[in-house]
């Protein structure tokens, strides 16, 4: 192996490292290093550049301890009980610590999978309608309010809600009217949970205009938009509408009370 | 008229084997003289005879005219404690160094006048020493009064030429992860600093606590008289002691085996060594015969096997079509009360995540689908190798001494052969699961091995989630 030193060209001469019985490249070079620069300084060199070009045979200049004296680390701490004495075989509780594993793998799995299912969930209805679209889907209605043979008219989901409250003169017509004749044959009784209350959307069924109460030739609705005459059941009797006005869903918790949706 | 000379010849032939003549044995050129269930048969019978002292003496005579002959000890790098690691590697190095009675010079000029060869092994559970030589007077005792400095230099220059055979190093590193923290896991070699601090009492305790009659077997194999050799080792190893110290006998506790990985990263050596494992079955258990079986089936390969995409083993028909290796080899290393059964490849660092997953393929086929056809090849290939590696007087020697050590008794071919016939399908799988399927493996890697899985994956490839 021959050096140079860069800078100021002094040289030294050949360094036989055939005698060392060291196993282990890095103490060799440190060896090899002191002594260049041992040499080079008694050369007179100052800078002790000392450029080293290995003539290996391995094309590389890794290093590697003698591999009888790597020592695989103690780790008694992180074992479990039955296989710190190394004096035991592990064959016999192989099969429970195995257990214990798949034990502890499959429950966390489950509850993994159902915390999942939750974080999903809760994602995912934060889509649907929030809470104050839900309130207003619902409205309660003192009865007791609306007198006798008027209508009330309330904002429900957007669209006006009518809550007649019938007479008995009303009632009678209207369970007294032929269902054959009508454009959208529905019987009165089929309309009304309570006689006495009618409770319809105020919404003409022709195209959407809303209809005055007590006003057309039915004594009931009448849509002034293009003339359709609705009767006190909401049901179409002349005109253009097709069908008679929608009942929503609605139940009387008590008497005095309805809630509508 | 050519085929009634041949029919001649082979009943002069047959009638001329059957008084093993070696000479007049080759007038059957081409065809077997003896079918193989007769060969085994008629195989020598290996007799066994104790000293008084304990020493057993075993021999076959195989009508050679050499013969191999040794001392076949039950010490080895699993008696040694992490102080003494390496003694008995040492101390075979201390061997036919001479005696008190003849210098080593002297010793040396007639070894090698009788054109004789000494040699000697340290394993992790046995040593021995041994010389092959004609079948004339043998060797008297071993002697360690040699120098042990000068030993000292060439132990610590073996120790860095065991570093580039990277399989050894590979086996080594796998062997001391899969039973850290205890004896099996140090290497024979023992670590640097042992080699250089042991003194001689160090080896003197040794040989005091290890070479006991009991644990000594003298065995030969070749042109030997056994009764001839009792008389000698009666006239030489008498004098052996059979008792220990302070009665303390060291007694052989069972290894920990520990599902690991160890891996020694260098990115510049070309190729990359990789060994799995898995606890295997002592020398003694009655699994290891379907073990054996089962690593037949997988059998080996390197880049110089012929057969190429017809080669047998599917895994190493893989290896030829993917190219997956340059070499495997399934093994089962086996001590008194546990072993490793795995597998060792040689590949290119990027290839090692390709062989790792059909190596671990082919131990799941074993366990599940192994078929009647592959345990039939597996049984004719583990006998052929069994047989074939009894070819000559030194291997011969080495099993008896080997099996008078592990099983108490030199163990017949012909009782392999029955033991290896009872194998069936079924009983591989079986024996496979309990060993093999879902368990923690050990796994020691040298070289560019950055492609190596990791060990949760390697982990997982011992099930499949279709059972």
């Amino acid at each position: 192996m021959c050096l140079k030193c860069e800078t100021c060209k002094a040289s030294s001469d050949w360094y036989d490292i055939s005698n060392h019985d060291i196993v282990g490249f890095s103490y060799l070079l440190e060896q090899l290093i002191n002594n260049i620069n041992k040499n080079l300084f008694n050369q007179g060199c100052k800078r002790f550049f000392a450029i080293l070009t290995l003539n290996s045979n391995v094309p590389h200049e890794g290093i590697r301890l003698a591999h009888t004296d790597v020592k695989i680390p103690d780790f008694s701490d992180y074992r479990r009980n039955e296989v710190i004495d190394p004096k035991k075989s592990s064959q016999e509780s192989s099969d429970s610590r195995r257990a214990f594993s798949y034990l502890l793998t499959g429950a966390s799995t489950v509850v993994g999978v159902y915390m999942a299912k939750t974080v999903v969930t809760q994602f995912v209805s934060s889509m649907s309608a929030s809470a104050d679209v839900l309130a207003l889907s619902k409205i309660e209605i003192k009865l007791s309010d609306i007198p006798e043979g008027k209508n009330m008219t309330f904002k429900w989901r957007g669209k006006p809600l009518f809550v007649r409250h019938r007479t008995e003169k009303e009632i009678a017509t209207e369970v007294a009217v032929n269902i054959a004749e009508l454009r959208d044959p529905q019987h009165d009784k089929d309309r009304v949970i309570n006689p006495r209350w009618v409770i319809v959307l105020g919404v003409c069924t022709h195209l959407g205009c809303v209809p005055i109460a007590n006003a057309g030739d039915f004594g009931g609705y009448y849509c002034p938009c293009h003339g359709s005459h609705y009767d006190a059941s909401g049901r179409i009797r002349k005109g253009p509408a097709p069908l008679n006005l929608e009942v929503p869903y609605y139940e009387f918790p008590d008497d005095d009370t309805v809630i509508v949706g | 008229m050519a085929a009634s000379v041949c029919r001649v010849g082979s009943t002069v032939g047959r009638a001329l084997a059957k008084s093993r003549s070696p000479i007049l044995l080759s007038l059957r050129r081409g065809q077997a003289s003896v079918s193989y269930a007769q060969s085994l048969l008629g195989a020598p019978e290996t007799r066994l005879t104790a000293l008084d002292n304990g020493l057993r003496v075993a021999s076959e005579e195989t009508g050679h005219a050499t013969c191999t002959v040794g001392l076949w000890i039950s010490a080895g790098s699993r008696y040694e404690s992490e102080k003494n690691n390496g003694a008995g590697f040492f101390l075979e190095h201390m061997a036919f160094k001479g005696t008190k009675n003849r210098p080593q010079t002297e010793l040396e000029q007639q070894v090698e006048s009788m054109g004789a060869h000494l040699s000697a092994y340290t394993s992790r559970e046995h040593t021995a020493y041994y010389m092959k030589t004609l079948a004339q007077d043998l060797p008297k005792e071993v002697s360690f009064e040699a120098e042990i400095e000068q030993q000292r230099g060439v132990v610590l220059r073996e120790l860095e030429e065991v570093e580039n055979n990277l399989q050894d190093v590979c086996l080594d590193m796998l062997h001391a992860t899969a039973f850290q923290g205890t004896p099996l896991g140090n290497s024979v070699l023992g670590p640097s600093d042992n080699a250089r601090t042991l003194t001689r009492q160090d080896l003197v305790d040794y040989v005091n606590s290890h070479y006991k009659a009991p644990r000594i077997v003298l065995a030969a194999a070749g042109g030997v008289n056994h009764d001839e050799l009792v008389t000698l080792a009666k006239s030489h190893f008498s004098g052996v002691s059979f008792e220990y110290e302070g009665d303390a006998i060291p007694v052989l506790s069972p290894c920990r085996f520990t599902g690991s990985e160890v891996r020694m990263r260098d990115d510049g050596l070309p190729l990359a060594h990789i060994a799995i494992a898995v606890e295997g079955a002592g020398a003694a258990s009655p699994d290891i015969v379907p073990l054996m079986v089962a690593n037949s089936i997988i059998g080996s390969y390197d880049l110089t096997y012929g057969g190429g995409k017809h080669l047998s083993s599917r895994l190493a028909r893989l290896a030829v079509e993917e190219k997956l290796c340059h070499s495997f080899q399934a093994f089962h290393s086996s001590y008194s009360d546990t072993g490793l059964m795995g597998i060792y490849f040689v590949t290119d660092k990027e290839r090692i995540e390709d062989m790792m997953h059909w190596s671990q393929n082919a131990w799941m086929n074993l366990c599940t689908t192994v078929t009647e056809s592959d345990v039939a090849r597996g049984k004719n290939a583990l006998k052929a190798s069994l047989v074939g590696q009894l070819n000559g007087t030194t291997p011969i020697c080495d099993d008896i001494g080997r099996h008078i050590l592990n099983y108490g008794r030199r163990i017949p071919l012909a009782e392999w052969d029955a033991r290896i016939d009872a194998v069936t399908p079924r009983m591989v799988r079986d024996i496979c699961t309990k060993y093999i399927y879902d368990k923690c493996p050990a796994v020691a890697a040298v070289g560019p091995i950055e492609q190596l899985p990791d060990y949760n994956r390697m982990r997982s490839a011992m099930y499949w989630l279709r059972f």
